[in-house]
């Protein structure tokens, strides 16, 4: 047993000599027992096994935030294209009503080969097929724009092969409300089994290069940009070495426009609001025949548009309505007799603070069409450079100024009290073409049933990139936020999100497209309401002073005596320890 | 009894109203000088849209903003209100429009909305509170449940709705709104003139807020002169009582300065008359006034968007005896109405209008009409636990029984007691009288409260004989809030929403009744209030106190005892000494334990 150093038996002599020379009465306490020593270590033992058994784990239970589960490297998978790699089969219908089967399939084989040879962009490629059914084909009349719910591919194009016997050299018509393609050739040119490069094949595979050449360089564009913006430290895989290829193999003019219109379209939402406004400075013209106006030029469009987004339309008159007082006023210019407005000014045309555009109710982004008719003393009114009167303002809407005649009637010249459908008609052209801008739709061809499929197309690839990179960037988030909280409901809506995208590469891959937006566009949803999720914002800033301001009170006194005693016994145990071992 | 002024607006009501029209627009203002040199002006627009275009989203003169929030929200009539001040039916007489285009002092919401049940009708009620929050820019978003009733008997429909309807109505107020110029802009935004053009013009945040008293107010209904051909009809008016010299002292001096002495007039009368003491005689003559002095601009020109160019509105009316001298700018006509006591002002478009009233003796007075009834609504009683409310209802009339509708809501931290309900009845001779209060109340309809979820809702329909003062009183107790629930001027007190009277007025003409509303002023009610201070007072307080208990039973536990001599002995040893000690026990120990082992 070792005794504590009180130990009078084993005390030294110099400290009784020093004692004993101050106080000779005084003795030390006699040593303590050896059950008591044990008694004061089981209390400490007690106390702190209360502490690290029951204080820290409800302490822990209680502050800790609950954090679902998220897979989190499959989404940084999908965020860096890992995962899918978006491709674009598009299937190619052949009807070759005058041809025997033998020969169309030769035809067809020798097409297919001359296009892949012309193909730089894999991700994007077409395939040929002869169509079973070519006496159906022959009367069909109905349109391709409808959703395949069995697991065929979407027909991208019909291609008719129609011998006319009075060419020299093949020629081709696109249909301008199908996606159907006619080519007429003449009869003498259908190639020989024998030969390999036929005319023939060259030609078509020629024309239809040419017509998917905007869209392959659009989905190269929106491949690229997104490897550009995903994480940087990726290896160059394969994946993005071709769309850059793609891209660099087109004319740069054709680059610039599609860049241009990419950073012009609106993002992609299920529900578009449009808003026609009538904007004057004084108080006519009061009304406009804007209902068969809409009807007209806008509703067929949006019916054709039906299947990608729905839309609502409504309209207003805004009278008295200035420009902004910071606003350059537009200059006379006396050659042409018009006043103009610069084209670096027209981003301070719209007066926001003062005309009535808020966006509408709901849902979904508003586009805004603004017609505006300028005051009698500054009509006509054009933009300098271009002596145009329309502009997009990129993913906000378009504007046109009308000038409409100005009626001398009552002495001085005035705009006209109501215009009619007839004046509205420019505008209103120009309105349902900056909405095909706006809505991201190709400029070429000229089959708007054509453009459609096309935009089907890219929108599809558009929604993949973006849900897969939301899925990234809520994975980093997570990581380097660790206070935040994530409820269950995010984790449903990331795995709801990975599943979607899945399938929607798996459509893709197989050329289902309408399938793969409807996939895509769920997707999209799911991970933006994830990322936007309440709850995760809600304690991210909680700062550290507060837990002290709180704990501190309390555990400064009672931690310091606790503290004090463990170090104490420790103390103990150890001198104990190495009396022991020096005593053995 | 209805007023004369409102016998004169009627007929333009009822003129607009019945043309057919699809969309059109008219706007009016009415001017009349009141007693106490202050001057009354309501301002009135309204604009139609066929149902067929509203449905269609057309908008034409019918603003846009506010067509969608209502088809958001299925909001088949709304009632908006944004009022600061009181009236003062003392001296100003009745209320404009009888009181049925002013709300609560702050904001008040009602509106019917077309909803399949209760809980439908709850969901869009909060998003049509929260999409006029950010339309007006006010905080009408606050308006939950805890400040939403339904009341039974004080509001019906003012417009025509279709019998396939389910309407709900739904009724919310702010009492502690500020209502200000933020609220006016969007609010002028919503005329088709945009307040640049016609009366809307005069219409500045500098007076208009500057006023005694002031009403904004946005109706919207749907009007079926005929069966088959309905329109959308949306109304705004602002009334606002002036104080014309207050309103006459220029914005850059707004100082009020004392009359020089040589142009007081003086009572020579007076004993005490003399160069340094003045007794003022009260001024016989009327204050001169104009257009551009009283709301610091004229109203530049018409808005030209009636039905055709050379319809003929009049737009600006007056309301002084016809001797009165008026001069207004040129290009405007002036109309003598045959009542004697008002004239109206067809404006031209494009041409600045004003009017002004040069200082003139006064010989008659426009009569005022007397309101058909006063209330008066208090808090009584002192402490923090409990108080009183006390009612004062005052029939002026010596004839006619006063018959009305009495709504109230409280917010659910006041509790009252209603078996407390008293009634003291005080005749024109003065003797106070008690009497049950069911003498007086026909029909009783009780929401209670339940605590953070709705106030109480209190609709009594209440008959006061002529010619008597009634007075109610009840009792209440103040609840306790948690310490989130304070605002943070907590110590401010809370407001408590003005109670609003319906009144069943008959009318002179045709006997058709119609409802006339009186609104108490708004209460302030103080709650026991904690210190904010609070939470960390309790942390460290109970911290301290775990602290010291914890402190003397782990020592108590943990120490060893020994008698005073012994600790002298131990405490003797300082600390350098008691190591050093220490050191030498240690090693002596060692010494001896290694030679006890040798």
């Amino acid at each position: 047993m070792t005794g504590k150093n009180e130990d009078p038996g084993s005390s030294s002599t110099p400290t009784d000599t020093t004692m004993s020379s101050k106080s000779s009465v005084q003795r030390l306490p006699p040593p303590e027992k050896p059950e008591a020593v044990w008694t004061r270590f089981k209390i400490i033992a007690a106390f702190w096994a209360v502490i690290v058994f029951l204080g820290f784990p409800i302490w822990w239970k209680t502050t800790s935030i609950y954090r679902a589960r998220l897979p989190v490297q499959e989404m940084v998978e999908w965020a860096d294209g890992k995962t899918c790699r978006p491709v674009f089969p598009l299937e190619i219908r052949f009807e070759t009503p005058s041809l025997p089967d033998s020969e169309a399939q030769h035809l067809l084989r020798t097409t297919q080969h001359t296009l892949d040879d012309l193909n730089e962009f894999s991700a994007h490629h077409l395939r040929l097929k002869l169509s079973e059914d070519t006496l159906a084909a022959n009367n069909r009349d109905e349109r391709q724009l409808h959703i395949t719910t069995d697991g065929k591919a979407d027909t991208a194009l019909i291609v008719r092969l129609l011998p006319q016997d009075d060419l020299t050299s093949p020629r081709s018509e696109l249909h301008l409300d199908t996606t159907q393609l006619d080519v007429y050739y003449p009869p003498s040119q259908i190639p020989p089994p024998s030969s390999s490069n036929p005319p023939l094949s060259a030609y078509i595979a020629g024309e239809l290069q040419q017509l998917f050449t905007e869209e392959k360089a659009i989905i190269a564009q929106i491949l690229s940009d997104n490897n550009a913006m995903g994480s940087t430290n990726t290896p160059a895989s394969s994946n993005n070495q071709q769309p850059s290829r793609m891209l660099n193999s087109i004319s740069p003019q054709l680059a610039e426009t599609i860049s241009r219109r990419l950073r012009r379209s609106m993002k992609y939402a299920d529900t578009y609001h449009l808003a026609f406004s009538l904007f004057a400075p004084g108080s006519s013209p009061s009304s406009w025949d804007i209902q068969p106006a809409v009807d007209e030029y806008i509703a067929p469009l949006l019916h054709a548009f039906a299947p990608i987004s729905n839309f609502t339309v409504d309209t207003q008159v805004q009278l008295y309505a200035t420009f902004s007082p910071t606003a350059p006023p537009p200059e006379y210019d006396e050659s042409q007799a018009t006043w103009t407005l610069k084209q670096e000014d027209l981003s301070a045309f719209i007066n926001a603070a003062e005309w009535p555009l808020s966006p509408s109710i709901g849902n979904g982004p508003t586009i805004n069409f603004i017609l505006y008719v300028p005051a009698p003393s500054q009509s006509p009114m054009v933009v300098k450079e271009s002596s145009a009167t329309s502009w997009i303002i990129p993913q906000w809407g378009g504007v046109f100024i009308l000038n409409p005649p100005l009626s001398t009637a009552t002495g001085a010249p005035s705009n006209p009290t109501h215009l009619s459908q007839a004046s509205l008609g420019p505008a209103f052209l120009t309105f349902s073409h900056q909405l095909l801008t706006l809505l991201g739709a190709p400029a070429t061809p000229t089959s708007l049933p054509f453009r459609l499929q096309t935009l089907i197309r890219i929108r599809a690839a558009d929604l993949l990139l973006s849900a897969s990179s939301t899925m990234g960037s809520l994975a980093r988030l997570t990581e380097s936020l660790p206070s935040i909280p994530i409820p269950a409901a995010v984790a449903t809506s990331v795995s709801t999100t990975l599943s979607h995208l899945a399938s929607a590469c798996v459509h893709l891959r197989e050329g289902r497209f309408q399938a793969a937006l409807a996939s895509a566009r769920v997707a999209e949803t799911e991970a933006e309401r994830s990322f936007f999720e309440k709850s995760m914002v809600g304690q991210v800033y909680f700062p550290d002073e507060h837990k002290v301001a709180v704990y501190l009170p309390l555990l400064g006194p009672v931690g310091v005596p606790l503290i004090v005693g463990l170090l104490r016994e420790i103390k103990r145990i150890v001198a104990s320890w190495k009396a022991r071992r020096a005593g053995s | 009894m209805i007023s004369l002024f409102y016998l004169f607006l009627l007929p333009l009501v009822a003129l607009s109203s019945a043309i057919p029209a699809t969309s059109d627009y008219h706007e009016s203002l009415t001017l009349q000088p009141l007693p106490q040199s202050a001057l009354l002006a309501s301002f009135n627009f309204r604009s139609n849209a066929s149902e067929e275009s509203f449905d269609e989203r057309n908008f034409r003169y019918f603003p846009r903003a506010l067509g969608q929030i209502l088809q958001h929200a299925h909001t088949k009539e709304l009632h908006l209100r944004f009022t600061t001040g009181r009236w003062d039916d003392q001296s100003w007489g009745s209320r404009p429009w009888d009181g049925t285009k002013e709300g609560v002092t702050g904001v008040e919401l009602w509106a019917w909305i077309d909803a399949s049940d209760d809980e439908e009708a709850s969901a869009k009620w909060i998003t049509l509170t929260q999409s006029l929050s950010g339309l007006f820019c006010a905080s009408i978003n606050f308006i939950d449940s805890t400040r939403t009733t339904r009341p039974v008997a004080s509001f019906q429909p003012t417009g025509d709705h279709s019998i396939s309807n389910n309407l709900h109505l739904l009724h919310g107020t702010l009492p502690g709104e500020v209502v200000c110029t933020e609220n006016l802009t969007p609010f002028l935004k919503l005329l088709p003139c945009k307040g640049k053009a016609g009366v809307a013009s005069l219409l500045d945040g500098h007076k208009l807020f500057d006023a005694s008293w002031q009403s904004m107010s946005v109706d919207f209904r749907p009007v079926c002169p005929h069966p088959d051909e309905c329109v959308v009809q949306i109304e705004q008016t602002v009334d606002i009582v002036l104080d014309i010299d207050r309103s006459k002292r220029p914005r850059d001096n707004p100082i009020p300065r004392p009359v020089p002495n040589d142009q007081l007039v003086c009572d020579t009368s007076k004993a005490y008359h003399s160069d340094q003491t003045c007794y003022p005689l009260e001024k016989t003559k009327e204050k001169g006034w104009s257009l551009s002095e009283v709301f610091g601009r004229s109203v530049s020109g018409a808005c030209p968007l009636g039905n055709d160019q050379n319809s003929h509105d009049e737009t600006v009316c007056l309301r002084v005896p016809h001797e009165r001298e008026v001069s207004i700018s040129l290009g405007a006509l002036e109309i003598k109405k045959p009542d004697g006591v008002s004239r109206c002002y067809e404006l031209q478009p494009f041409r600045d209008f004003d009017l002004v009233i040069p200082e003139q003796d006064a010989t008659t007075q426009v009569p005022l009409e007397e309101p058909v009834l006063r209330a008066e609504r208090t808090i009584v009683g002192h402490g923090q636990e409990r108080g009183g409310m006390r009612i004062i209802f005052d029939n002026p009339s010596d004839t006619n029984a006063a018959d009305f509708i009495y709504f109230e809501t409280l917010p659910w931290f006041l509790r009252p007691y209603v078996h407390t309900l008293q009634a003291t009845v005080t005749g024109r001779d003065g003797v106070r009288q008690q009497v049950p209060a069911s003498q007086f109340i026909k029909e009783t309809y009780y929401r209670p409260a339940v605590d953070r979820e709705r106030g109480t809702q209190l609709e009594l329909a209440l008959s006061i004989p002529a010619a008597s003062t009634v007075t109610l009183t009840y009792d209440f107790e103040k609840a306790v809030l948690r310490y989130t629930e304070y605002p943070p001027d907590a110590n401010r007190g809370f407001n408590v929403a003005p109670a609003v009277i319906k009144v069943n007025g008959r009318d002179a003409a045709n006997g058709r009744s119609h409802p006339i509303y009186i609104r108490t002023t708004s209460l302030l009610l103080p709650l026991p209030t904690p210190d904010f201070s609070m939470p960390y007072n309790v942390i460290i307080l109970t911290s301290t106190v775990i602290a010291l208990a914890f402190g003397s039973i782990f020592n108590l536990l943990v120490r060893r005892f020994v008698t005073v001599e012994e600790a002298e002995a131990l405490g003797a040893q300082t600390i350098k000494g008691r190591l050093a000690g220490k050191v030498v026990a240690l090693r002596d120990r060692l010494k001896g334990k290694t030679s006890k082992v040798e």
